[in-house]
């Protein structure tokens, strides 16, 4: 089985959108700061309801946040 | 940090305080196969309660704080959580299967004079010890390296 990868855009968003901070996505998405630090670390993948939380958060789609490789 | 992560670090540190307690209690005292003094029993499990007497509180304390706080806790602590335990029971009930063969053995080779009435108290002690402190261990080691929500 090859291997996959999900990679993020959250980092650049943030700086994007007025540079938002780590603490604001957080509370927009429903989660700890913590994790938003782990997933701009590529540390960890999130539920599909945390990830479309956070596409919402921005106002784009998830593919324009979260890219799946293989 | 969040919460779970400080949650893991108090059990750690009062699991590893018990630990040290004891070993301190069997390098003065001599060993717990055979106890001969009463107070160096009381000791033992005074020491016992006294550590689950305080995660009790930290878990009532942490509870209180959960229901105060708005998001302090998420799906990622709680997809640690669930693995570190997960881990944690297959560690401890390894443990525990492995003292009772070990007993099991002593118990044919040499008859019931070779068993101390204490041991099958003191593997359901150990197998207790060993489920918390591994489950902190593991969550803390799980906060620093990649997890899946899955």
């Amino acid at each position: 089985m090859p291997s996959t990868r999900i990679n993020n855009r959250i980092r650049r968003l943030r700086f994007d959108n007025n540079e938002m901070t780590q603490e604001e996505l957080a509370q927009r998405a429903g989660c700890t700061r913590q994790t938003i630090i782990a997933l701009e670390q590529g540390k960890y993948v999130p539920s599909i309801e945390l990830a479309f939380k956070i596409a919402k958060a921005f106002g784009v789609a998830l593919e324009e946040v979260f890219q799946y490789e293989e | 940090m969040t919460i779970s992560q400080k949650t893991a670090w108090v059990q750690l540190v009062i699991f590893s305080a018990l630990v040290i307690g004891w070993a301190v209690l069997f390098t003065v005292n001599g060993t717990v196969f055979y106890w001969q003094d009463e107070t160096m029993k009381m000791t033992f499990y005074w020491l016992l309660a006294a550590a689950f007497a305080a995660l009790v509180v930290m878990n009532v304390v942490m509870s209180i704080l959960k229901s105060r706080l708005k998001a302090v806790t998420d799906e990622r602590d709680k997809a640690i959580l669930r693995k570190a335990s997960l881990f944690a029971t297959g560690t401890s009930y390894t443990v525990v299967v492995a003292l009772l063969l070990a007993l099991a053995i002593t118990y044919m080779n040499g008859g019931s004079d070779n068993i101390p009435v204490y041991f099958p108290l003191f593997i359901a002690i150990i197998g207790g010890v060993t489920l918390v402190l591994t489950q902190a261990i593991t969550a803390l080691i799980m906060y620093g390296r990649k997890v899946n929500h899955a």
